[in-house]
């Protein structure tokens, strides 16, 4: 994989892949270092790091190793279907309305154009408000925030393909048009799409961890980084462990991803990448 | 015969200024027929539109005799006689796709079984100079006189009657241009082809065309056979372009 | 006072490796007299332009090279040998005028900055009526309404004549124009080499006149020098050179041109188009012997051999070539 070795072969990638990859180590190998995570100890809670519980315990004694493992997965599980359905759902519009021109673009322009007028927060905030809370309801809402993004990318993509030499060449041929979109304008617009992606997972998982802790994203039992935050955020005054560690996954996280994108975008597509 | 060409009063306006103007021009079939002009004289857009690439705001175009519609059925129609030939060849190849899908194409809209599309490719091939080897590559991985040569042989892939080449030895060294003409008018001459140059380099069209038309800013200055049209030009501006010609013949003033 | 070029070399740093651009090229332009230097792809032809003027490629290295300028030596390998002369005693033109026009300044800011650069002292009012003039000289129209456009407000062919009136401001001894005409119709190519033959008589500089162009060469310029793959191959006056071309190259490329008033044959085989076979040698690996051996319709063995010095043609030492043949009996 050519693109790994190129993103290793810089400080700042390195960091951001060495960084993605203890926390997905984190998330995944959490539990077996971990007791239970909805086993209360109410007798030991808020306890500092030790033996018992490498991390410490939160309000109600449960173990927070295990907790902000299980957070970590759900955050990032969601983050990542989140970019990548409205990565796709995105770019499929984008790509269709680029093409079609006309009244179609429009009317899809300006649907973009309405979405991104909101703050992405408190849009998000007023969908699940309309729409209700729960996981499933949450990823769908929250992809709809982040569609006109990667649309509008793709969109630009697909304009500028079509008036390209090898765009008019099939054209010419009469090769069928839904072969022309898959075979040629996908694979074009395949790249700057990954990068956006990218760059987006790190704001998607602060994203779902600011409305998780506003308590507008999971709900429990399910945690993710920003429920815990939440939790130890009431009770800061008697320990402030809880809090710390979460937000030290969640930075480490968002970190090691806008990292590893920025890396990314650099290998794949180096005329963004500005001074570099 | 029917004409292979026939562009009768066409007219098509962006905004204020007209890029073709009452453009009438005929094309006899199996001839070659030049288009000069220099830049913003619409031969460009010319091509565009008996391509179909653009549409006209007046006027007709016929092709062997049919009229020039829109929409799919008449692309497809129109694809198996016309076929361009881009002026930057490499950059009409789909630079993520192989050679070999690109001429696959070719055989799927002719409805055409595979292997009788690979046999026929590697005639032309062979007639082009490139080697078989050249199907598994991509765009850029050939040189770009290849690239040149593979465009070409995807347009007689889709067996045209007619080719229009835009500016065909554009970026050329004058050294290696003669190679990719004489391969033009050979083409020509065993397929019975009617081939259309558009190029702003008079001395090529004079000597591959048998007529040829002036253009300049979207309207026909002269039209005609080339020894009239360059010998004894009419028009004012065709003698102008023919002045500014720089001449190899005689030596400055020393 | 004369200029001249000894020796230049300059090798490019690539990833597949070092590329000899040019090898030991010399030449001589009197004043008042425009030289063309012909080259094709790969000859070398604008790296000895740029080298001239110091705005070489970070990854190009100058491994030999003097020019003489106006009595003045300059050592091309030292970087930026010839910086005092830019805006002075050397003007470029380059094939793309914006390459010489900002674009977020008026013609004037720009002409009048000229002139400011060329003499520190004087006042604006002196510099904006000296601008105006100049503007005129080229024959631009409403040359008080140009001062205060942007380049971008005119058309390729006028922004090439703003940088020729800007040439003409600083007054050089050398003018460099790298294609200058490459990009313009025929119509407005004619136009601009007229206002470069003005620029030369007004001023009297030298001129050297970069092009692929074999016609512009004989219609505009007194002498001619041949670059083939970083090599100068043939230099003469343009009326020896044409009629004797004393390397097979030269006279290929004269054949391969193909004349205006050449006359379509009723026989269509007749009409065939001339061409030079085969490639370029690589430029990492200097072939031996005649770098255009291989490609040479009139090569003996000695020619993949022996490297052919410079030798005069029919007796003219003005006319020099490097072929075997002409003194080869």
């Amino acid at each position: 994989m050519w693109a790994l070795k190129r993103i290793c072969s810089e400080r700042d990638g390195r960091l951001g892949l060495a960084f993605t990859i203890a926390i997905l180590a984190f998330a995944l190998l959490g539990p077996l270092f971990s007791p239970d995570p909805n086993v209360l100890d109410i007798k030991a809670r808020f306890a500092a790091p030790g033996m018992a519980h490498l991390l410490g315990t939160d309000n109600l004694g449960r173990d927070l190793l295990a907790r902000t493992s299980v957070g970590t997965r759900y955050a990032l599980t969601l983050a990542v279907l989140i970019v990548v359905i409205s990565s796709v759902i995105g770019s499929l519009v984008g790509i269709v309305a680029g093409i079609a021109g006309g009244w179609v673009d429009r009317a899809v322009t300006a649907v973009f154009d309405i979405v991104n007028a909101f703050p992405p927060l408190i849009l998000a905030f007023a969908l699940i408000a309309l729409y209700g809370k729960g996981s499933a309801t949450f990823v769908l809402l929250v992809t709809v925030v982040f569609i006109p993004q990667f649309g509008r990318m793709a969109r630009a993509r697909a304009r500028t393909l079509r008036n390209l030499s090898f765009i008019e060449a099939e054209r010419m041929l009469a090769v069928h048009p839904g072969t022309i979109v898959v075979r040629h304008y996908l694979p074009n617009v395949a790249g700057p799409i990954i990068v956006l992606a990218s760059m987006n997972l790190p704001v998607v998982i602060a994203f779902e961890a600011s409305l998780s802790f506003l308590g507008f994203g999971v709900q429990p039992p399910k945690s993710s980084l920003g429920t815990l935050i939440k939790d130890g955020f009431v009770s800061i005054n008697q320990s402030w462990w809880p809090t710390i560690t979460a937000a030290l996954v969640l930075a480490v996280a968002t970190l090691g991803a806008t990292l590893l994108g920025e890396a990314l975008r650099r290998v794949i597509d180096p005329k963004s990448a500005g001074a570099r | 015969m029917t004409d292979a060409i026939t562009v009768h009063d066409a007219l098509l306006r962006f905004g204020e200024t007209a890029a073709l103007e009452s453009v009438s021009v005929s094309i006899p079939q199996g001839t070659c027929f030049g288009i000069v002009g220099e830049s913003g004289s619409g031969k460009t857009t010319l091509m565009r539109a008996v391509l179909g690439l653009q549409r006209l705001d007046a006027g007709e175009i016929h092709i062997l005799g049919t009229p020039l519609q829109q929409g799919r059925a008449a692309l497809r129609q129109r694809a198996r006689i016309v076929q361009p030939i881009f002026q930057d060849p490499a950059a009409s190849l789909s630079p993520r796709s192989r050679i070999r899908t690109l001429m696959n194409e070719v055989g799927t809209v002719l409805n055409e079984p595979r292997a009788a599309t690979h046999e026929r490719l590697l005639v032309i091939l062979k007639r082009l100079g490139l080697p078989e080897s050249v199907i598994d590559k991509y765009p850029h991985e050939i040189s770009g006189g290849q690239a040149r040569r593979v465009a070409i042989a995807r347009a007689l892939l889709m067996k045209p009657s007619i080719l229009i080449a835009d500016e065909p030895t554009a970026g050329l060294d004058v050294s290696v241009q003669g190679d990719l003409l004489n391969l033009l008018q050979d083409i020509r001459r065993a397929q019975n082809i009617t081939l259309v140059v558009i190029s702003h380099n008079l001395a090529v069209v004079r000597l591959i065309a048998e007529n040829a038309v002036v253009m300049r800013a979207g309207r026909v200055v002269e039209i005609g056979e080339v020894g009239a049209l360059f010998g004894a030009p009419r028009e004012a501006y065709t003698k102008e372009l023919l002045a500014a010609w720089p001449r190899v013949t005689h030596a400055a003033s020393a | 006072m004369a200029i001249s070029l000894r020796n230049l070399s300059v090798d490019y740093n690539l990833p597949i490796g070092t590329a000899h651009a040019l090898r030991d090229v010399s030449l001589d332009i009197q004043k008042g007299e425009m030289l063309g230097l012909v080259g094709e792809s790969g000859s070398g032809k604008s790296t000895v332009a740029f080298a001239l003027m110091g705005l070489l490629a970070n990854n190009a290295r100058v491994t030999s090279g003097t020019a003489t300028i106006e009595g003045r030596q300059f050592d091309l390998t030292r970087h930026n040998a010839t910086a005092s002369l830019r805006g002075r005693g050397m003007a470029m033109i380059f094939q793309d005028p914006m390459l010489s026009l900002n674009p977020v300044f008026t013609i004037g800011a720009q002409l009048i900055e000229v002139l400011r650069r060329r003499a520190p002292g004087g006042d604006r009012k002196t510099r904006i009526a000296q601008a105006e003039d100049a503007l005129a000289k080229v024959k631009l129209s409403n040359p008080k309404q140009r001062m205060d456009q942007y380049p971008h407000e005119l058309s390729g062919g006028m922004r090439q004549r703003v940088v020729i009136a800007m040439a003409l401001l600083s007054e050089p001894a050398l003018l460099i124009a790298d294609e200058p005409t490459t990009a313009l119709d025929v119509t407005v190519e004619a136009q601009i080499m007229r206002e470069i033959i003005g620029l030369r008589d007004r001023i009297g500089c030298a001129v050297l006149l970069i092009t692929h162009s074999l016609g512009l060469v004989t219609e505009h310029c007194d002498r001619i020098s041949v670059l083939y793959a970083g090599e100068r191959l043939e230099s003469g006056s343009v009326r020896d050179v044409q009629r004797q071309p004393g390397h097979p190259y030269t006279r290929m490329l004269f054949d391969c041109e193909v004349p205006i008033d050449r006359e379509r044959h009723a026989d269509a085989t007749q009409n065939r188009f001339t061409v030079i076979a085969g490639e370029l040698p690589d430029p990492r690996r200097r072939p031996p012997g005649c770098i255009f051996s291989g490609r040479c319709d009139v090569s003996f063995e000695d020619c993949a051999k022996l490297v052919p010095g410079d030798y005069p043609v029919a007796g003219n030492v003005e006319h020099g070539a490097r072929c075997l043949r002409l003194v080869t009996p």
